[in-house]
């Protein structure tokens, strides 16, 4: 692996404060390739049927129907991650509050080497000089926001857990989309036309 | 304005390299979908961030119309053979 590209440029004062950042080496379009490939949205998709169908095994698609469906899509989305991401962990922990499903995950749940508070970190005080200017701190915790399990991220963290979320999300609603395209087609017998969700842009490969 | 030659110095420590900001910065550019309309120039970092969100919270409501209708989807129809095939086949 090429550790030359990105990676912080100080790996002698390795443990606790460089080695924080641990930038993934690659090209930067490493987070939508690897949410790209047609075996991630395979292995997806059939978590995504799995949670549905235990999910509805429960209880009937009542009113509450679409937000189970919702959190369904999302554990599965965070299962496909494998728990290499804060979100991921965050989207499982959340919901479940226990370890055991991590574990189910096939125990390939790679924890970071810190623990989750980050405080000591918080570079929002202390931003380079790209980062500086209020309006820039402020989108900072707008994202914050938005990414599940990131609010004490670092920067450069954070902005390393938004790409695979966003990558992540464009999966999943792919999937969907798909599942739910299948779906309709069959249940009717005439293919029902595309709905209105078709307006959100697609994303450029 | 990037004269903050100290801080790149004291990367080891706890200071975050601008490099690797800028480079975050790019790589979640890339991602979003404008990226080809927009010119070869890189945004401004603001910028970034906020198309980022904005694209998060559509993608966002995209999921919850794609549930809503998933339910609607699974709560009319039972789970008959076809479906069972329909999804067999969309996994393989």
């Amino acid at each position: 692996m090429i550790s030359s590209s990105s990676s912080s440029s100080a790996p002698s004062s390795s443990s606790a404060s460089a080695s924080r950042i641990k930038l993934r080496p690659g090209p930067p379009t490493q987070a939508r390739n690897k949410w790209r490939t047609g075996a991630q949205e395979r292995i997806y998709g059939r978590r995504l049927v799995e949670a549905l169908r235990s999910s509805r095994a429960g209880r009937s698609a009542a009113a509450g129907g679409a937000r189970a469906v919702k959190e369904a899509a999302d554990s599965a989305l965070a299962l496909t991650a494998r728990g290499q991401s804060r979100w991921s962990r965050a989207i499982l922990f959340g919901r479940f509050r226990r370890r055991k499903l991590l574990l189910k995950a096939g125990g390939k749940v790679r924890r970071r080497r810190r623990a989750r508070p980050a405080g000591k970190f918080a570079a929002l005080p202390h931003p380079p000089a790209a980062l500086k200017g209020k309006k820039v701190r402020d989108r900072l915790r707008v994202l914050a926001r938005l990414v599940p399990g990131c609010r004490k991220l670092s920067a450069p963290s954070l902005l390393e857990e938004a790409a695979d979320y966003l990558a992540a999300l464009e999966m999943q609603v792919k999937a969907m989309r798909t599942l739910a395209d299948a779906l309709s087609a069959a249940a009717l017998s005439p293919p029902s036309p595309p709905p209105p969700a078709a307006a959100a842009p697609e994303p450029e490969n | 304005m990037s004269s903050r030659r100290t801080r790149s110095r004291q990367s080891s420590s706890s200071r975050i390299s601008e490099e690797q900001i800028n480079d975050l910065v790019s790589k979640l550019e890339a991602l979003l979908p404008e990226a080809s309309i927009r010119s070869n120039s890189s945004a401004s970092a603001a910028r970034v961030l906020q198309d980022t969100c904005n694209y998060i919270r559509s993608l966002h409501r995209e999921v919850d119309d794609l549930s809503e209708r998933l339910s609607e989807l699974l709560a009319t129809t039972d789970t008959t053979s076809a479906q069972a095939a329909i999804i067999r086949s969309l996994l393989m």
